[in-house]
């Protein structure tokens, strides 16, 4: 025992392995640093923060809690256990939505056969190469110009479904393009024969695909869950452009105005504030993937091999 | 004759007749069944997608044949101008080609640093599973957050490396004043961000190198670095046009960190093409241009990808080169 023990620790001790050993470990460590550096400082309180020098390793003289409490209890001027509030649904609605629209739409483009699937298929992928970025201002137009919402008649009048909750919703039905990709490079793995017992058991298409190809697509469907979870989480673009009102701000956007409000001339940053709202964005984020990371590494496999 | 009669008719008591008389939509759902249950699932989805993503991107586009300053002015149709202001204003070729360098940069220190991670992760290290997740950690944490800590270490008065350099005695930089350093800084945050993900894909793309390939090199004689170059590499062949073409796409769209670090500054010097249509869109109101640019951006990115695909798909040779026996 002891000696396989002994054996053991002689082979991490080879020179390559030791090498790997001490790249990886500092490196690592240089890459943890900022989130360190944030969670060290999350336990300064204002003053002395920007009254005391800053080192390496921020450690405060007089640390205080205050900055976490605050996270669940919210300041006097801004209700930042809504954020999280508003963030959490929001994330768990997306998600759902990504998970039944790829699971969908990936089994459609992998087992039906139909006319013009492949060009179909190639042209929605295709679309994923433009920048979203010029979508931005066409869907503020269109949300404010949503016919017989906010006011509207048919197309003006009203303020559209801008600034509503269905800012939110409204985006939940449709089309995953990436994630319904990954699904169909999953399901075309597995043997077409699965799908004809079943059928000959008298399987229906969604008894096929939810109760024979589902239970197989797992680790494919975790790695959807967690990046389109992850995704939603930390977008700021949403919630930034088309809302405006304090009760439908989420984390992400509450530090965009915060820190553009810093970034106009001679404000001083709220940096404390600052640091607190990014600690509550970023460790439900470390958590979620702790938890399921084992589908990350195996779902980076899939979207790579076959290319 | 009379036999093959016989075996016509015989059946027909049983579901034959059911057939004759089924009815013509009947017989048209069996046949087309896979095309019917696909526009049942597809066409809703395909539907929203295009009321809330085909439909905006292409009015954006349209957009680009119009002056249109303003939401409230009214749009005005002009042609091709906006696309040759694109190419005789620097403000905007000048972005396109920082967009395609700093992508370039991005994509290249990241996946030549995240290959070397992944070689070293791919040995019999004690404790791998602890080292993939500490590298991959940033690429889960929020854009809006990690920036805005960047931005804390660099702050100029009080930041963390400024404090380190005056302890070492020497002059604290203005780093938001120095077109270099704002470069530098913004690859610093997209290869901090991105190495991890990038060694995950290499890893995988190492473990479906398949182990007998080795074995049949070592017998031929090729020593480390042998193998490295006649199996390892042409193995990671598919995986590389992977990684290079998505981590190009991402890289050359780059905006957050120059919004949230530099701002475009100093003078607009750290400008890249997607933060230039951001900022027409939604600081100048500038929508015509805005709308060109994109459909530029779109263009570059799609030529690129094209190219590159076509090139990795035929210089398959490397391969095909024997390996040298040892005599």
């Amino acid at each position: 025992m002891k000696d396989t023990l002994s054996r053991k620790v002689a082979v991490q001790l080879k020179p390559g392995n030791l090498f790997a050993h001490i790249v990886l470990l500092g490196i690592g460590l240089v890459l943890l640093y900022p989130l360190v550096f944030m969670i060290l400082a999350g336990f300064y309180t204002k003053t002395e923060f920007t009254s005391s020098i800053i080192g390496l390793i921020p450690i405060a003289k007089a640390p205080t809690l205050d900055n976490f409490t605050v996270l669940f209890s919210g300041t006097a001027d801004s209700s930042i256990q809504r954020y999280f509030v508003n963030s959490g649904y929001r994330t768990m609605y997306n998600t759902f939505w990504a998970l039944l629209t790829s699971l969908l739409a990936g089994y459609v483009f992998a087992r039906l056969r139909f006319k013009w699937k492949d060009q179909l298929f190639l042209i929605l992928l295709g679309t994923q190469m433009i920048p979203g970025t010029i979508a931005l201002i066409p869907t503020y137009l269109e949300f404010a110009r949503w016919p017989f919402a906010g006011g509207n008649d048919i197309f003006t009048g009203g303020k559209g479904i801008l600034d509503t909750w269905w800012v939110y919703f409204i985006g939940g039905p449709s089309l995953n393009i990436m994630g319904a990709f990954l699904v169909k490079q999953s399901i075309e793995k597995i043997p077409y024969e699965l799908d004809e017992a079943a059928k000959v058991d008298g399987a229906g298409t969604l008894r096929i695909i939810f109760q024979i190809l589902l239970p197989l697509q797992m680790p494919i469907m975790a790695f959807i869950a967690i990046t389109t979870a992850l995704a939603t989480w930390n977008d700021f673009a949403t919630p930034f452009f088309y809302t405006s009102s304090d009760k439908l701000q989420t984390l992400p956007a509450a530090i965009t105005r915060l820190s553009s409000a810093a970034a106009s001339p001679g404000a001083i940053p709220n940096w404390p504030l600052i640091i607190t709202l990014g600690l509550g964005m970023t460790i439900p984020a470390l958590l979620i993937f702790f938890f399921f990371q084992k589908y990350i590494v195996q779902g980076l496999a899939n979207t790579g091999i076959k290319g | 004759m009379n036999d093959r009669k016989a075996v016509e008719t015989a059946p027909l008591h049983l579901p034959v007749t059911n057939v004759s008389t089924k009815s013509s939509l009947k017989k048209f759902a069996v046949r087309h069944k896979d095309a019917l249950i696909a526009t049942a699932i597809l066409s809703p989805m395909i539907l929203w997608w295009l009321v809330l993503s085909g439909f905006p991107t292409m009015f954006g586009f349209f957009l680009g044949f119009f002056e249109w300053i303003g939401i409230a002015d009214s749009p005005k149709f002009i042609w091709f101008d906006n696309y040759v202001r694109f190419f005789q204003d620097p403000l905007y070729y000048e972005a396109l080609w920082r967009s395609i360098w700093l992508g370039g940069l991005v994509t290249g220190i990241t996946l030549i640093a995240g290959f070397g991670a992944a070689i070293l992760m791919n040995m019999p290290l004690f404790g791998k599973g602890v080292y993939r997740s500490i590298w991959y950690i940033p690429a889960v944490t929020s854009t809006v957050a990690t920036t805005q800590i960047f931005n804390l270490l660099l702050d100029t008065n009080n930041g963390v490396i400024n404090n380190f350099l005056k302890s070492i005695g020497k002059e604290p930089i203005v780093w938001q004043y120095s077109v270099f350093w704002g470069v530098f800084w913004i690859v610093v945050y997209s290869v901090w961000k991105g190495v991890g993900g990038a060694a995950l894909i290499w890893l995988a793309g190492l473990q479906s190198v398949d182990v007998s390939l080795y074995e049949a090199a070592e017998i031929d004689g090729a020593g480390r670095w042998g193998k490295m170059r006649y199996v390892t590499l042409p193995g990671l062949k598919p995986i590389a046009t992977y990684i290079v073409i998505t981590s190009l796409i991402g890289a050359i769209q780059i905006y957050e960190q120059v919004l949230f670090m530099t701002g475009g500054g100093p003078y607009g010097k750290t400008e890249v093409l997607v933060f230039r249509i951001y900022r027409d869109a939604f600081w100048d109101f500038n929508l015509g241009m805005a709308g060109a640019s994109s459909l530029i951006m779109a263009v570059v990115v799609f030529v690129g990808t094209v190219f590159y695909y076509r090139w990795s798909t035929n210089s398959d040779r490397s391969s095909t080169i024997p390996i040298k026996r040892r005599s």
